[in-house]
């Protein structure tokens, strides 16, 4: 578990760097007859069963000052035309996920610059790329690694705090950056595609007379220069409801993403949306978990930003996540695929996520 | 109101045995009451200044201390494997640079608050020294009607 200053020292080091890890190794098997178009390849929706090495995720953190920190992330993740090309392809791609240096005023005020998850969805900034931390094998599909629908990095500033409010303890992040790039799964990292900067406000309460329960909510806007597609703006509205508590836990999110051309025309609005819940059985040392997800993503075909890039489909996840060490655990998972454009289908799978 | 270790014997009843666990701090330390939910919020790292330039250093006993034990079930409401892996979330989640500091007695504990401005503590309230101040909690201080660690 992470701690402070390793020897039993009374005076705080500056800087003191720390860096942990989470890995997975997972099993997938499915009735696919070819690889599922627009799924991203972190869902394990191949058409052939096998192992696969999962993410390998450093975290670095370091308190620069008592007032100054870094945070870091990144990630190494097998590729699937390793060894091909010319000069051949490496075998892992090495991503930096988050970048970022954040000074704090107070409780109220910390201001921070760099590369994030984008904090307008729950599950993006709960759990970054630590499988170990969420209850479930795979992602929604709305916030997968690799997907379009939601702009899962976000470069630039970000102020955030929290405030008492009366207990209901108001959190809000409020951001301004380079928004998605004309890969429009990535973000902007080395620079702006346009001139128009993305900006996001992100609030949730905490209430103190419902200690475990989140409530919030999330705007964002950005103009998009998609390679090879007509410049649009796009509009994400988001809301969700977290009960953190394991007996039982429950996520639910709903976002909409709406697209209209920049020189106008009509808007076409897709949405997505989950409910997961999970309940820490009390037998058996509490060590099982049993978890299922009903998720949904469509989007209209009138949607030229998405309709080659996101799967309109609904799908059912049941799962049990046994722990079977403190910093390790196994989870089993059998999903149901129904899908507008193609043939549904269905999968067994399986992981053992860690961390170091 | 500071309240020093030594008054603690007073506001005690006589012959009473107290498992209760006191919050202790350096005096200097501007704050002398919280309420069970800003409690919670500094034991969670949610606050984490106490002022603008002093910032709350949290030392939690080790597992299998009464100490902790009652902290985790009447504070946290988590078992060993949730406070854990709340800490390791919070820390990845770029919420806070560190877990609560661990301390394996309650000499150690009081040691450290001595030396560290802004640390606070839990330990055994029969076992707070003179030169530290205990901390109330919805103004209630151990052994008091209505406190809540014990």
């Amino acid at each position: 578990m992470p701690t402070v200053g390793g020897p039993e020292t009374a005076a705080p080091q500056y800087p003191f760097l720390k860096i942990s890890g989470f890995g997975d190794v997972d099993f997938s098997a499915t009735d696919l007859q070819a690889p599922a178009a627009h799924f991203q390849a972190q869902t394990l929706l191949t058409d052939h069963s096998g192992f696969e090495l999962g993410q390998t995720t450093l975290h670095l953190i370091s308190a620069l000052s008592p007032k100054v920190s870094f945070f870091g992330e990144v990630t190494f993740t097998a590729r699937s035309d390793a060894g091909t090309g010319t000069p051949p392809a490496p075998g892992f791609n090495l991503e930096v996920e988050r970048l970022i240096i954040r000074y704090d005023f107070n409780d109220y005020f910390k201001l921070s610059f760099g590369r994030y998850h984008t904090p307008i969805n729950y599950w993006n900034t709960a759990y970054h790329h630590g499988q170990w931390l969420q209850t479930s094998i795979s992602r929604p599909e709305m916030v997968q690694f690799g997907g379009s629908f939601i702009p899962v990095h976000f470069i630039g500033a970000l102020g955030q705090g929290e405030i008492p409010a009366g207990g209901l303890n108001l959190n809000y992040d409020v951001g301004v950056g380079n928004g998605r790039g004309d890969v429009i799964s990535r973000g902007g990292d080395a620079g702006d595609i346009n001139n128009n900067r993305a900006w996001l406000v992100n609030t949730y309460i905490l209430p103190n007379w419902a200690y475990g329960l989140q409530l919030g909510g999330s705007v964002y806007r950005d103009e998009l220069n998609p390679l090879g597609l007509a410049p649009a703006q796009e509009w994400i509205e988001s809301a969700h409801v977290v009960w953190s508590k394991e007996t039982p836990e429950v996520i639910a999110e709903f976002a909409n993403v709406s697209h209209q051309p920049s020189n106008g025309g009509p808007v076409a609005n897709s949405q997505a949306w989950y409910v997961q819940t999970a309940y820490r059985l009390p037998w058996f040392g509490k060590l099982f978990k049993p978890y299922y997800r009903l998720e949904q993503i469509h989007v209209p075909h009138s949607d030229y930003i998405f309709q080659n890039f996101v799967p309109t489909f609904t799908g059912s996840t049941s799962g049990v996540r046994y722990d079977f060490s403190s910093f390790a655990a196994f989870k089993l998972e059998y999903r149901y695929y129904w899908r507008r454009d193609a043939p549904n289908f269905y999968g067994a799978f399986s992981q053992i996520a860690f961390t170091f | 109101m500071a309240i020093a270790g030594g008054t603690l014997a007073r506001a005690r009843s006589a012959g009473e045995e107290s498992h209760a666990v006191a919050i202790v701090a350096r005096p200097d330390l501007p704050v002398d009451n919280l309420s069970f939910a800003e409690l919670r919020r500094v034991m969670l790292g949610d606050r984490q200044y106490w002022t603008r330039n002093l910032k709350v250093t949290l030392l939690v006993r080790a597992p299998g201390a009464h100490e902790r034990d009652v902290v985790l079930k009447t504070i946290y409401q988590m078992s060993e494997a949730q406070f854990r892996q709340y800490w390791i979330a919070k820390v990845f989640r770029a919420e806070a640079t560190s877990a609560p500091r661990i301390v394996y007695s309650n000499e150690m504990a009081t040691e450290l608050v001595a030396q560290i401005p802004g640390a606070v503590a839990f330990v055994d309230a029969a076992q707070v020294p003179k030169d530290l101040k205990i901390l109330k909690i919805d103004g209630r201080l151990p052994g008091q009607p209505g406190y809540p660690l014990h």
